[in-house]
């Protein structure tokens, strides 16, 4: 792995998700403080499962499609305790079992955070990347890795971005999985002046 | 007359939170819109004095949505609300002929201010 492509990619990290939560603390009228600097990993698939708790794990995964300037995959991962304290701090209520209303404003939550996350690159780079209508999956990690990695061709690494943060004291842990396409990846670092090696 | 709005966003969620802030204002939602193709139906029936129009959204997109709905009537008060608010995404929006442009996630005050702005 080359440092400098491991570094620039912890840059973006930094900046994408910290609009990304930013965006969620606005949506939870500001309840939200980030505690942990996020952590950017590029590892191999089966490496990547681990790191984000293992393929048995049941989580809520939001996924889009990346098209324009630069086309890849991207997603939000979220624990499924996670994802029902959010769903809780979103609509205000508090069902065991996840409904239509809770699916859909996790759906709009992980649209904003990946937008958001999206902007911010767009931004610094002028590449236009625009997501497509979000997917959302409730299942065993592994089974939402196969949704998300469908027709993303993954070769051998993906980056992921591990986020801890809290809202009115309770935890909320997750994971923004940026998976542009090689070339792409190139095409941003270049943006950036990095130059391939 | 409390002035009419059509809600277009793909999320019930989203519909559900801007229908709050724009009936806690005063207006009258006649309508909410889970894609573009409903929007420009929903807009030939209703013709709304406003309407919210998300971008990305199944079957017909908001920027095509705008488009036929401006055809049907060069008059109609579009503002959209949309996350996705990058700069060549405003102004493909803009110049097909939206009032106003809001990224999500944006605050009550905002929404409220931009309804008022393009409504009178």
């Amino acid at each position: 792995m080359n440092e400098m492509k491991l570094d620039f990619l912890r840059e973006l990290a930094n900046i994408g998700t910290g609009h990304a939560t930013t965006a969620l603390s606005q949506m939870l009228d500001g309840k939200l403080f980030q505690l942990v600097v996020p952590d950017a990993q590029m590892l191999p698939f089966t490496e990547a499962a681990d790191y984000m708790g293992g393929l048995e794990k049941v989580v809520v995964g939001i996924f889009v499609v990346i098209s324009g300037d630069v086309q890849g995959h991207m997603a939000c991962l979220h624990p499924l305790e996670s994802a029902r304290t959010l769903i809780r701090l979103l609509t205000g209520e508090d069902k065991p079992e996840i409904d239509e209303m809770g699916r859909s404003a996790l759906q709009e939550l992980g649209n904003i955070m990946v937008t958001s996350f999206l902007n911010a690159l767009s931004k610094m780079t002028n590449l236009l990347m625009m997501p497509s209508v979000p997917g959302l999956a409730i299942d065993m990690a592994g089974a939402v890795w196969e949704s998300i990695l469908a027709g993303a061709e993954v070769a051998g690494e993906v980056t992921v971005i591990r986020t801890r943060f809290s809202a009115e004291g309770e935890a909320i842990e997750g994971h923004i999985i940026f998976l542009p396409d090689e070339d792409d990846f190139n095409k941003i670092a270049r943006q950036f002046g990095l130059e391939e090696h | 007359m409390a002035k009419t709005v059509l809600i277009t966003d793909d999320t019930a969620f989203m519909r559900m939170t801007l229908r709050n802030v724009i009936e806690k204002n005063g207006y009258e939602v006649v309508g909410e819109a889970a894609n573009g193709e409903e929007a420009i139906t929903l807009y030939q029936e209703l013709k709304p004095d406003l309407v919210t129009m998300d971008i990305t959204m199944p079957k017909v997109d908001g920027i095509t949505a705008i488009k036929e709905i401006m055809k049907i009537d060069p008059q109609a008060k579009i503002i959209v609300c949309s996350a996705m608010g990058q700069k060549p995404m405003v102004i493909e929006a803009l110049s097909a002929g939206a009032k106003d442009f809001l990224v999500k996630p944006f605050d009550a005050e905002r929404v409220v201010e931009s309804l008022r702005k393009i409504g009178s």
